[in-house]
């Protein structure tokens, strides 16, 4: 399904959510341990928001980058906390990337992970080694540029995207806190794994099923 | 025999033996022998036959005396605990690595710094280590050069080698000057590779290399049997990216190929893979394949930035002997997984204390219809229950404007965050105090659009004031919606309250996060709006009010969400979390329970170090419960409070007890403190309306 490409990601964000929402207890369970344990139920909110809007949404006339700026908007109104900015921002960078463009090629698919990447990144003001969703995002958006500029098919494209966002949030089992409430926590962040790097797993393991199909 | 007589003996038959010696015993030892012979021999540090003779027994009987207290437990021998923890973390740490040895430093020596005590601690490993006729390679870095400082050998015949080649670079622990420190330290004969550690390009390495005196160079380094090398992180901060000695731009070539250290200038994943880039083959050193040749591999790195670093080193088996800090051992293991046998002193926790607490209870019991409702259901109590004082902004129960609050050309105040702190924050809106508050989900901060609906509300023409507390959720949403506003000409400005001193440290000041503190901080912005002070004074004034007011928590119990009615985590039965924050989340350190004066007092010692008051100042007070903790044990703490502020002559103007910022069910209190001045004592004292603080 190379066709419709605002089918694709209405079909990428309820994949997202049905994953995220299977995974609530677990990511709670995660952020429990270095945080206040919401984030599962943050971020299962914020999905089923978007997935609920969309479905009441004409979509068949909108492009794809509208669809993300219906996210955008949905989700940072449903979420706050920081998980709301930080992805709103994401969908709204992914929406600029993708304006003009009705189908997605495998080039506008990596576009839309290095967008989120570079969106979670200005408004978060992180960066790698921090212990945050973007030890997963950053390393997803560097597979995902060269997967574009070695012209990969799809498919493969998303294995290496997905499994450089698995390695990347396994990292930060080992990383101390430097962003983000898990911070106070110093020396006793380490051993766990960051909730917002999991989810972020989840996301682009969502992703892959819905773009990575032959 | 002695010792079957001794043994024998009726505790009665004592008196008349003694008497008979020739040196009465003290007083002081009652009629006990034991403890006599124990005194002089541990404490006097006499020896075994002094003490024959000042008892006036054989020394046979003093070798019994003394060996029958071990046994009847009278003298207990003990390791000192920090030496016995960093002992215990050496051996899980030789064991889960398969190390060939493993030198912990104990992590309580607060005089010297890190580097220093691993360059005595690799000092004194080395001495032993290093034996005559061996070829010892030297990688460079501060530690290592620490550690050559250190050194003290009388070995033979040894030859030192510097693993890589050289640089230009301006600092003091370059591979020359670290290679030929610790020719220095054991007399060794030194072998320098005489090139750069990094050239222009791959021809000239190979160039290079093939010039006879650098063959013969590599040619010593091959034959090493030991390495001694530092770990060094790619953290920003990392002595990679300080030093200058790699240029940046190939690092962050590196860092995004997921490199996590660095060891003898090579970089490694954090698996411990090498990770190829643009500067291994301009590299002039010691290879990673021929490190892992040499038989004795001496690693040594502590800090909680080299963890992953240290960790990829240990991974991929670069490391035979490795000399760290207990506090980095103990990071690494719990990094791993594995929980040290002792872990009392090191204080790691895994999942596994929650799942044993709970053994005891799963579930919290909690008034509650729909957990996905809480939010709206209290929202709809508190806005009937509180009508007189708060009304919904439009539709929306999220935004709540007070009643009286808003008038042309005042500066309208925005509060606002996560609920499950009741009656923060809606409780401080009301007249004199906040104009309109944005209420978020449980502990987590509204979305831009309701706090945009606030700062409209309260806009009264002359700007809005945001005040909330310094969370990184909060922060970006009020930015957001402060940015919005702006767009349609309404002035904003932001203070972040910054009142938890257990957060981070007073140099990070800027970093700390807003608690219990936000009640004085809200009042006394509150009342200068009021006042009809311009938007710049009374952002100036709320940010004096922000820098007096000094809090600290204890929880004695976390709470539990709505969501889930479970704990997050587990305090264990003797345990306290000090430094606790107000959203669930772990305090900064736990210690053991103690009796409430000891907790206030404490916390007491901490506040005045920072506020350092003089005698006379007044203060104002507010001991504050997180929910579970009731009014009878919060009267206590401030007993204590005002005993401490007593006996320092500091005058309490004005003290509040009860529940102001709470974080749900969680069992504990904090204490914070205002200390006032004329400008603050004032403003504290002009009068609001609101439902959780009324002054009149």
């Amino acid at each position: 399904m190379n066709g419709n490409g605002t089918q694709q990601i209405k079909a990428m964000f309820q994949r997202i959510s049905a994953a995220i929402s299977a995974e609530k207890g677990r990511l709670s369970e995660l952020d429990g341990a270095i945080g206040d344990a919401d984030h599962g139920i943050t971020m299962a909110r914020g999905f089923s928001a978007v997935t609920r809007r969309l479905s009441g949404t004409d979509c068949e006339t909108l492009p794809p980058s509208e669809i993300f700026q219906i996210a955008a908007s949905t989700f940072l109104d449903s979420v706050g906390a920081s998980t709301g900015p930080l992805y709103a921002t994401a969908f709204t960078d992914a929406a600029q990337v993708l304006s003009g463009k009705a189908a997605l090629g495998a080039s506008e698919q990596a576009g839309i992970v290095e967008a989120f990447k570079s969106g979670i990144k200005r408004r978060g003001k992180g960066d790698r080694g921090d212990k945050t969703m973007l030890d997963a995002w950053i390393p997803a958006a560097a597979a995902a540029q060269d997967a574009r500029e070695r012209n990969a098919a799809p498919a493969e494209m998303w294995e290496k995207i997905l499994r450089a966002a698995e390695i990347g949030c396994e990292s930060t089992k080992s990383m101390v806190a430097a962003r983000g409430r898990a911070l106070r926590l110093g020396e006793r962040s380490l051993g766990h794994i960051d909730p917002g790097a999991a989810s972020a797993v989840i996301i682009i393991a969502a992703m892959r099923d819905t773009f990575g199909e032959p | 025999m002695a010792s079957k007589k001794l043994l024998a003996r009726k505790a009665s038959d004592n008196q008349a033996d003694v008497a008979d010696t020739p040196s009465p015993m003290p007083l002081r030892f009652g009629d006990d022998p034991y403890v006599w012979a124990c005194w002089l021999y541990y404490e006097d540090g006499r020896t075994q036959g002094e003490v024959a003779d000042i008892m006036g027994i054989s020394r046979a009987t003093v070798n019994t005396y003394l060996a029958d207290a071990r046994s009847r437990g009278i003298v207990n021998i003990s390791l000192e605990p920090a030496r016995l923890s960093s002992l215990h973390l050496a051996q899980e740490l030789k064991r889960h690595f398969g190390l060939g040895d493993c030198l912990v430093v104990p992590s309580d020596d607060g005089a010297r710094s890190l580097i220093d005590r691993l360059g005595a601690a690799g000092g004194q490993a080395l001495s032993r280590i290093v034996k005559s006729g061996d070829t010892i390679a030297v990688a460079w870095g501060r530690t290592v050069l620490a550690i050559a400082e250190q050194t003290v050998s009388n070995v033979q015949d040894v030859t030192v080698v510097q693993a890589t080649g050289g640089t230009r670079a301006n600092f003091a622990y370059t591979p020359e000057l670290c290679a030929a420190a610790m020719a220095t330290a054991i007399n060794g004969r030194l072998v320098n590779i005489t090139a750069p550690a990094l050239v222009k390009s791959r021809e000239t390495r190979s160039i290079i290399m093939q010039e006879p005196l650098i063959a013969d160079q590599f040619q010593v380094l091959q034959a090493a049997n030991k390495i001694i090398f530092g770990i060094s992180s790619l953290r920003p901060n990392s002595t990679i990216h300080t030093s200058g000695f790699f240029e940046s731009v190939s690092i962050q070539e590196y860092l995004s190929k997921s490199a996590v250290g660095v060891v003898a200038g090579r970089f490694l994943d954090g698996q411990g893979m090498p990770v190829n880039g643009p500067l291994d083959e301009r590299t002039i050193g010691i290879d990673l394949d021929t490190l892992k040749t040499i038989d004795v591999r001496i690693a040594v790195a502590g800090g909680y930035d080299k963890v992953p670093a240290i960790l990829a080193a240990l991974r991929g088996g670069y490391v035979t002997v490795l000399i760290t800090d207990a506090a980095t051992g103990a990071a690494i293991l719990s990094a791993e997984g594995v929980r040290p046998v002792t872990a009392r002193q090191v204080r790691t926790r895994s999942q596994d204390d929650t799942s044993q607490a709970m053994g005891m209870r799963s579930h919290v019991k909690k008034f509650l219809n729909d957990a996905d409702e809480v939010v709206e259901e209290m929202l709809e109590g508190l806005v009937a229950a509180h009508a007189s004082h708060v009304m919904p902004i439009g539709g929306s129960q999220r935004s709540l404007i007070a009643r009286n609050g808003p008038r042309r050309g005042k500066v309208g105040l925005v509060i606002g965050g996560g609920c499950g702190h009741e009656p923060c924050f809606f409780g401080y809106v009301g007249q004199g105090l906040a104009d309109a508050v944005a209420i978020g989900n449980v502990f987590s901060s509204p979305p831009p659009g309701p706090i945009l609906d606030c700062a409209r509300a309260a806009d009264g023409g002359e700007g809005v004031l945001f005040v909330y507390g310094n969370y990184a959720g909060d922060v970006m949403n009020f930015e957001m919606a402060a940015e919005m506003a702006q767009g349609e000409g309404i002035e904003v400005r932001t203070v972040l309250t910054t009142d938890d001193i257990a957060s981070s440290s007073i140099e990070d000041r800027e970093g700390r996060r807003g608690v219990a503190g936000n009640f004085f901080i809200f009042k006394v912005a509150g009342a200068a709006c009021d006042r009809g002070l311009s938007l710049s004074e009374c952002e100036m004034v709320t940010r004096h009010a922000n820098a007096r007011t000094f809090t600290m928590g204890v929880a004695l119990e976390p709470c539990s969400m709505p969501q889930t009615h479970r704990h997050n985590f587990e305090i264990g039965p003797d345990d306290m979390e000090i430094g606790m924050g107000i959203h669930g989340e772990r305090g900064v350190t736990r210690q053991s329970m103690a009796p409430a004066d000891a907790i206030v007092d404490g916390i007491m010692d901490q506040m005045f170090a920072e506020m350092n008051p003089a005698k006379g100042d007044s203060v104002a007070v507010l001991v504050n419960s997180f929910g579970g903790t009731p009014l009878m044990e919060l009267y206590i703490l401030f007993r204590r409070v005002r005993q401490r502020l007593s006996a320092r002559g500091v005058r309490i103007e004005a003290n509040w007890i009860g529940h102001y910022c709470t974080s749900l069910d969680m069992v504990g209190a904090s204490i914070s403190v205002m200390h006032l001045d004329g400008q603050l004592t004032e403003l504290l004292r002009h009068p609001c309306d609101t439902a959780a603080l009324r002054i009149v």
